[in-house]
Order: C-alpha cells, then structure tokens, then sequence
C-alpha cells in the first residue's frame, strides 16, 4: 500500500471522532441535503457535451436505419418510412453473415495479439534500465504519433508489388515468387497486411498504459512472492494479473471495439476500392452509406454492428457492472 | 550475478527489436522526407537519403495557409485536452467513487456510445451543426473532438481511480482534508498515468483526424494540419515525398509533447512515495 | 425516503436542463440563413474548387474581373481536397448553406443533379460563350433530362506516352498507326529489352479501366445502352469482347505492370526508366519529370502518340475525364454564381487555363491552344474523338462497387473467361444502373 508523505495542512481542528466516510467534515444541514446532487454535478458538464452533439445524431441514426434514404432525400430532408425492411434485407443476406464471421474472426486475432503483445511491451518496459527504457518508450511513442494515414502508407510502400521492401528482402533471400507480388491478391495474406499495421498502431496505447497500470501493482508484494519461490510466470498470474484486471479488461474492450470497426487501414491499403473479400462491417457500412448512398441500409449495417459489439462484449461489461456495484 | 547479466542483456535485446519494429517505418518516412523523387519510389530499396533535397520540406511549408493550419491545430488541441481531461476528471470521479441511481447504465451508455462508427455519425453531426451554426467555427470542432474522447476518458480515467484505494482518502480526510481536498491533494496525484494517458490518447486523436476537420470546416484560414496532410493528393496522384516531409513535421509536437508530459509523470511518481 | 428521492428530482431537473441547452443549440440560430437573403447590403458567395485544378493565377484573375462587375460583394474560393469529398459534398448539399458555385469531376455530376443539387441553367445557356462549341462529352456529363445542369470547364484525355529512344532502339520509326501495329510495336519492344526482368513494353495496371475502355468503344462495344428509361450493360457483346481481348494479348505479351493494381504509381514506375509506354493524361508528364517524384532527365526522351484504332489511320475514341462547374440550387446569390461561372468558362479564362495549366480547354474552337506544342497538341487531338460513361444517376454507384476495375482484373488474371467476367459485369451493371436509389 503506497501512502504518501506529504500531508495536506490543515488548520482545522477537528474535535469529532473518527466517522465513516463519506460523512463530510463539516456537516451542515444543508450540506448534506445537497450532497447526493453532488455526483450529478460532477457527471452534468461531460454529460451535457455528450447529450448535445451525440444526441441527435445518434437519434437520427437509428431512425435512418428505418427509412429509405438516398441522395434525393438526404437534400429534401426527408424519407421514406419502411419500418424493418432494412433490416430484413440485410439479415437475409448470406453476405452479411460473411462480413460478420470475417469481421469477428479478425477482430478475436486482432484483440488477441494487441493484449498479449502489450503485456510483454509493458513488462519489458518495467524491466528495463532507466535509459533504455525512456529510450524504448518513446519510440513506442514515436509509433503512435505518427499520422495515421501515413503510417498506412508507409506499410502499403514495404508490401507494394514492385517497389516494396518485403519482396525486395524475399527475393534477395531467394524467394523468387516474390519477385512482383501482390500482398492483397489472396485476401489471407491480404489480411495478414492490414492486421500487421492494425495492431503495429494499437500496440503503444496498449503497452504505455499497461505499463502506467502495472506501476500501480504493489512491488512488495512481488518480491515476496519471488522469495518465497515462485517463478515469473506464477508471479504474474497471481499477483500482477489480479491487480491489473481492471486495466486489462478496459483495455481488452476497447481494443474489441475498435479492432471491430477497422475501417482506415483496409480503405487505405486497397487504395479506397476494397473488394467484396475485404469487406468488413464497418467498410460494408460505409460502401453503403457513402459509395452507393443507401444511407438507410448504411445506418442498419451500423446500428446492427453496434448490437454485436455490445453482444461480444456483454462478457466484460458484466465484470465492469460487478465492480461498479448495485 | 550472471545469471542478472544474461537476463538484462536479454532484455536489452528484446528492447532493440521493439525499437526495430516501431522505428523503422518511422525512418523511412523521415528518410522518404529527404530523397529525390527518383529514389522515393524505386525498384531497388534507398535505404539513405544520399543525395538528398530539402525541396520536400519546401514543397510542404510552402503551402498556403500552413502557419494558420499550425495554428489552427494548436489551439483545437489544447482546447480539447485541457477541456477533456477536466471534464473527464470530475465525470469519473462521479462514476468511481459515488453511489447513485444510474450509475450502471452510465458505465454501460459510455462504452455503448463508443461502438458507433464515426463514418456512420459525420453527416448528422454536421447537420446538426449546421442548424446551430456552429459548422465552419474551430469552437464547432472542439466540441466534437470532445464527444469523440470524452466516454473513453471518463471510463478509463474511472478505471484508474477505481483501482487507488479509498482508504487513502479517508486517512487524509481523518486529518483533516475536505472530500475536495482529499480529491484534490490524494486522489489527483495518483492518477497522474492515467490523466497522462487519456492525454496523450486526446492529443493523438485530435492531431490525426482528417474526416471531421474535414465535413466540419471550410475556409481556407480555418483548416487544421490534419487536411493541410491531405492536400498533397490532388486527381493527379500523391506527392509522396511532401507528404512524408509533411508527416515528419507533422508528428514532431506529438512526440515533444510526449517528452515534456513524461517528466511529470516520472516527478510525481517519485515525488516521496513512502512505504506506509 | 426523503433524500432518495430529491436525488431522482435533481437527476430530473439536471435532465431537463441539458435537453433546454440542447434544443436551443439546435433550434437556435436560424437567423444564420436570413443574413444572407437581405437583398440590399453586400453579398459573400462560396466558391468550391478542387485542389490543384485551377492555377491560383488564374482564379484571382476571374476573382478581380468578377470584382468590377460587382464592387460591393465579395467572393471567397474555398479548395477542397479529393480524398472523402463525396462525404463532405453530400454534408454541404444537404446543410442550410451548400457553396453557390462547386467543380465536380464530370462522373459525379449526374449523381447529385439528379438528388436535385443543382440549379438548372438550362435557360442560361445562351449566355455562356462558345456554348455551341463545348466538348461533347463534357456537355453530356452536363445534361440530365435535356437540361443544362452545369457548365464545362476543364477536361483530360489520354494518349500513349513513350519513350524515344527505347522505340528508336527497338527499330520502330513511327508511331504506330493502328492496334496492329501497335501491337507489333510492343513484341518488337519486348523483344529487345526482355532480358531485362522489370522490362514492360506497354505497362498496363489491371485496374486501369479508364484505358481499357479505348478498346471497348474502338472494336464497336460499350459499357452500356439506354433502352427508353432502362439501361443495359452491354460488356457482354461480341464487339466489347472483341476489344477486351485485344487489350489482353496487350498485356500478356507485353506488361509487367501488377494485374491487380491501378494506374495510381505508374508515372512514378516510368521515371524509374524500365518501361517503353504507357496509357497517360497529358499532365502526367509533369509528374514524370517533376524532380521530387520522377526523373527530370527524361524530358528529351517523352512523346506521345494517340492510342490507335484498329481501323489504320485513325485514333480510338479515349474516355474525357474532366470537371464541370455547378451551381448549388440551394444557393441564395444565383446571378453571382452565373456570372463567376461564366467567366471561368468564357474565352478569356478559359485561354488562361489551357496556356498556364497546361488543361484541355472545354470548348473545341479553343483546342489549337497548344497548336505549337507537339506534346499537348497530340492530347488535344484525341478529346475531339472522346467519348463518355453513361449518364445515369447511378454510374456512380458503379464506379463505387469496383465492377469495371474487378472485371479487368478477373480477366487479365485468367480467374474468368473473357466472356464469363464480361457477362457477370453487365448483370451487375444493368442491376445497379436500374435499381432505385
């Protein structure tokens, strides 16, 4: 348990004994009347942000997703009511099943790497001598304040057809087939490409805050663990992993959630043309929105990813709502 | 003792390969940055930049409006992460340390609203923008950036707090601190790699963005860094060495910023941590 | 009790508050939109152009020439980059205050006026000068229903550029004069620099449908007919196969350009000095010779020929890329948009922007501009034979799901016969380009 040294000045004298908290320290009958408005004080202003700009988008997207709606109506502001058919149309198709095992299967792989991946970044960071470890930090760092789009780029130029330095390495290592190879041709091994540069830009956030997390972990309680004889893995099962479970499922959900709307990197890397074999729900949604201007069909698509997100991370959400309490 | 040896030279190595993988595309783009335009693009991989040209740099800076897009950038994101952090501070102490009717459902709509795709809200968003007036306005953008960091800050930033016992504010308000103060004085400190990280995570995000920037904005002295990037792929194609001299540029106050946060973070983390 | 619910009450009130803010926000300012439509006082009218379309020069010369027409009000040009700019014109055209005068490449254009974007000029069109001499395909691009929905205003077609020397070695004196010939050309080529494994005669990316459609039109096919309100993807005809397949033998003798990659680098690839020819716009050059993206040691050795026909002695019929000037039907300053258009599209500017951008100037009576210039003449010749997409409302939902660009690919990677894949295009076409939006 961390305690810290400096203690706050107070002049106060305090004659009460000790209460339990959350009895305020100067209690007065108006103080206390307030005091179940104060968490709503808190929450109001980020709320309120929130409800204005997200409200009635969020509203209107739902209510698209019951409409059609196409160029002409986008500029008349109106549509045309269909109730569900939007969404029959979508459930009945056997490529929306597709689009949702492939987007579920890269997104488990995605989640997958990024966490494990960030965990051995983090524990190696704390491992790690103090210049060395600046030095690996802000390279990490470096990673994630690159612009995204130029990130991209530069992982379309290694795996480009003739001009790329993957093929390049390969041929000189004697690979002749690859000598003007396309990366994307075969979708496994185009996937393979984006999940690369997916988690290549996921991977610091993930491992510079478990690392921030990992400092909260109770070194003590390592060291005696490691005295009393247990191995590095045991150590981190029993004693790092319990503590960090908050942070790791935090994490973990929002790599869920993002890894799940991929949309950027398989736009960019198919140079904004993404074949049907690529398509991903959130590249679905958008096609349908913008490339074919169906917003009604676009807006199902995303509120229909929005439900399997919440489905697939139900699991965690349960956790968080065990912890947050009644 | 060489049993310590191996193992750090160990982790020395698995350093180096991490720095491998996250620099190297980071080098070719600073690299690409300074190569002629015959060797940016080349059969045979130019792994130097010899000889090189600073036309890039120029072809970059030299864009209209581009001291106003530095601008413009600047303010927007101080704006939001200053805005963000506090707004965020006081929501996730709400969330993490007050009971109240609601709270489940907060937790539960915070990480709800971030499973909407952005693509899927920009046009609402505008819309609604639009009807306030507000589009066209750096004010209309910070606003939207702040939706954008708000519900991951606050669950985040609850997560951290979430995980610093209670018992340390209690202890400082049995001496003598208000909750406030307790909040203030105990709890702030300590979340510090948590704020530091939300930050970073505004700065990153608000930095990159391109699409809102984009729908949101039109004047030409209203644009921000992330479109100035973008303005070097006309219908004619990519002028791929300004825009990694551009990008180069581009993400250096990301890493100063960076630089400069890591300090504090390091200070009050060691700033008299006593085993109590 | 008492406490728990004042809490619920604050929670109400806290509610309550934030959706007053809210309706405020959004149903506040609608004042905005009167300011502009008070008649008298001066006038601010929004120009979108595209991002390296018009040379800045000449903009402020049609900006101060449109000043002196109307002193009191004021002109802003806002450039627009092309990345996502469906996204942010669909956001404008539908707000309160879309831009009075847009440049939309000439594909786009149907789609928005036929969502009803765009004013109709239709009983303008007399004032705009050489009306009757405009490009063909750009005026079609323009016109919806018979009327005028927008006005010509710049255009690219494509020729081959080639380099000099590479054909001079190859033994090849003249330009080739007819896709025989051509085709001859390009063994010939390959034939004396295949040893060299990089080596393309006639690099052709198998995305690139813009250059594939030449031979479509040339062998006597299409991508699509009208019959009466219904199109018809017509990709499937003999005459379409037969172009197509001459394109293929093209390309598997004699390009070893990525059969699945689009035309975006190749210029790039060019500079870097293994290839003989490719299918370019004229501006392309500048792009190979630019010194921070190509090789500026090149400009002696680049010429260009019109891309033939089969029929010796004539050119095939090239796709007009291109933009058209609109203006927002939404826009509350009609007669400035018009006149700011008609100047851009006029004589004068027009003139400027084929001699200083270096553009395909839209009106034919201005096509020997570059009369002197043996390079950009050539390119100027093949917009006289040029032709275009269909002018449907929904080509662009076509061009959006890729079906010309996979079809390509499908068939110079021999995954579908060239009657197959051609068959499954026109399905799609006909589907998309008769489905409801």
């Amino acid at each position: 348990m961390r305690a810290v040294e400096t203690r706050p000045p107070s002049s106060r004298r305090r004659a009460a004994p000790r209460e339990r908290p959350p009895a305020p320290r100067r209690p007065g009958a108006r103080a206390r009347r307030l005091r179940p408005l104060v968490p709503y004080a808190l929450l109001a202003p980020a709320l309120l942000v929130l409800a204005a700009i997200l409200g009635f988008p969020l509203y209107r997207l739902v209510s698209l997703s019951f409409q059609q709606y196409g160029l002409k109506e986008l500029f008349a502001g109106r549509g045309t009511f269909i109730g569900l058919r939007n969404y029959q149309d979508i459930l009945t198709d056997p490529f929306f099943w597709t689009v949702v095992a492939r987007t579920l299967v890269f997104a488990t792989v995605a989640v997958g790497l990024t966490m494990v991946l960030g965990t051995l970044v983090a524990l190696l960071l704390r491992n790690l001598a103090r210049p060395m470890r600046v030095l690996v930090t802000a390279g990490l760092v470096a990673a994630w304040a690159m612009p995204t789009l130029t990130a991209i780029s530069i992982w379309q130029w290694m795996f480009d057809f003739e001009f790329g330095v993957v093929n390049w390495l390969l041929t000189r290592l004697g690979a002749e087939s690859f000598q003007q190879h396309n990366w994307f041709d075969q979708p496994l091994q185009g996937f393979t490409v984006i999940m690369i540069v997916v988690v290549w830009g996921a991977l610091p956030f993930v491992a510079i805050t478990l690392h921030a997390g990992l400092t909260q972990v109770p070194a003590e309680l390592e060291e005696a663990a490691r005295v009393d004889g247990a191995g590095a893995w045991q150590v981190f099962r029993h004693i790092t992993l319990p503590v960090m479970k908050p942070i790791f499922l935090i994490l973990a959900t929002l790599s869920t959630i993002w890894d799940f709307k991929v949309f950027t990197q398989i736009w960019v890397l198919l140079n904004q043309r993404p074949s049907r074999e690529y398509f991903l729900l959130g590249i679905w949604s958008y096609s349908e929105s913008f490339g074919v201007t169906r917003y009604g069909k676009g807006a199902a698509i995303a509120v229909v990813m929005v439900i399997l997100l919440m489905l697939v991370t139900s699991f965690y959400v349960r956790q968080m709502l065990r912890a947050v309490g009644p | 003792m060489t049993r310590r040896r191996l193992a750090r030279a160990g982790y020395n190595a698995a350093a180096v390969l991490v720095l491998l993988v996250t620099l190297f595309p980071i080098y070719w783009m600073v690299a690409t940055g300074f190569k002629r335009g015959a060797d940016i693009l080349s059969f045979e991989p130019k792994w130097l930049p010899i000889p090189g040209t600073l036309e890039n740099f120029r072809t970059a800076v030299d864009k209209p409006h581009f001291l106003q897009d530095v601008r413009n950038s600047i303010l927007v994101v101080i704006a939001t992460i200053v805005i963000s952090l506090a707004l965020a501070f006081l929501a996730a102490l709400a969330a993490a340390r007050f009971r109240f009717s609601g709270r489940a459902v907060l937790v539960v709509m915070l990480i709800v609203v971030q499973m909407v795709p952005l693509e899927a809200l920009i046009i609402p968003i505008y819309l609604m923008l639009d009807r306030a007036g507000q589009t066209d306005r750096l004010a209309g953008i910070v606003v939207t950036y702040l939706t954008f960091v708000l519900p991951f800050a606050i669950w985040t930033l609850r997560g951290f707090i979430v995980n610093i016992p209670e018992e340390l504010e209690e202890a400082a308000m049995v001496d003598g601190c208000t909750r406030a103060g307790a909040f203030r004085r105990i709890l702030f400190p300590l979340v510090a790699p948590g704020l530091v990280a939300t930050a970073v995570f505004s700065f990153i995000l608000v930095w990159n963005d391109y699409l809102i920037a984009y729908v949101l904005l039109r004047s030409p002295e209203r644009q921000t860094l992330g479109i100035w990037l973008a303005s070097f792929t006309t219908n004619h194609g990519t002028e791929w060495g300004a825009v990694m001299a551009g990008s180069t540029l581009f993400a250096i106050p990301a890493v100063v910023f960076f630089l400069l946060v890591q300090r504090r973070v390091v200070s009050g983390l060691t700033a008299g941590a006593v085993k109590g | 009790m008492p406490s728990s619910r004042r809490s619920r009450l604050s929670a109400v009130l806290a509610l309550a508050v934030a959706l007053v803010l809210g309706v405020a926000a959004c149903g506040g300012s609608d004042d905005k939109g009167d300011q502009s439509s008070a008649q008298s006082g001066p006038r601010t009218m929004t120009i979108w152009l595209m991002e390296g379309s018009a040379p800045p020069k000449v903009v402020d010369a049609v900006n101060a020439e449109w000043k002196k027409a109307h002193p009191n009000d004021t002109v802003k040009v806002e450039l627009q980059q092309w990345n996502n700019v469906t996204t942010k014109l669909d956001a404008a055209f539908a707000g309160s205050s879309p831009p009075d005068v847009v440049e939309l490449g000439n594909t786009l254009v149907s789609k928005y006026a036929a969502a009803g974007a765009l004013q109709d000029l239709s009983g303008s069109r007399g004032d705009f000068e050489n009306n009757q001499a405009w490009l063909q395909s750009l005026t079609e691009s323009c016109t919806m229903d018979g009327k005028l929905v927008c006005a010509p205003y710049l255009a690219g077609s494509r020729a081959v550029i080639y380099r000099k020397s590479m054909l001079a070695k190859a033994g090849i004196t003249k330009a080739p004069a007819s896709l025989e010939e051509l085709q001859a050309d390009a063994e010939k080529l390959m034939a004396t620099f295949g040893s060299d494994k990089r080596f393309s005669a006639f690099y052709f990316p198998g995305k690139y449908w813009y250059a594939a459609l030449p031979f479509v039109w040339d062998h006597g096919g299409d991508i699509a007919v009208q019959d009466g309100d219904q199109w018809r993807g017509a990709l499937d005809s003999a005459e379409a196969q037969a172009g197509l397949t001459a394109l293929k033998q093209l390309v598997d003798c004699c390009s070893r350009a990525d059969k699945q990659g689009d035309e975006l680098k190749q210029d790039q690839a060019f500079a870097q000095g293994h290839i003989a020819m490719i299918v370019a716009n004229g501006w392309e050059k500048g792009v190979i010779l630019d010194p921070k993206q190509g090789n500026p040691k090149l400009e002696k050795d680049l010429a260009a020929f019109p891309l033939p026909s089969r029929t010796s002695g004539q050119t095939a019929p090239v796709f007009l890329g291109g933009s058209d000037l609109g203006i927002a039907a939404k826009s509350k300053n009609q007669d400035l948009a018009l006149d700011w258009v008609k100047l851009l599209a006029g004589t004068n500017f027009q003139t400027q922007m084929a001699t200083v951008g270096g553009v395909i100037p839209n009106s034919t009576t201005l096509l020997d501009l570059h009369a002197d210039d043996p390079y950009l003449s050539v390119f100027d010749a093949t917009a006289k034979n040029s032709r275009f997409t269909p002018t449907s409302p929904n080509w662009a939902n076509v061009e959006a799901a890729n079906i010309l660009p996979d079809m390509l690919v499908s068939i110079f990677t021999e995954r579908s016969s060239v009657a197959d894949a051609t068959k499954q295009a026109s399905t799609q076409i006909t589907d998309t380009l008769n489905s409801g939006s």
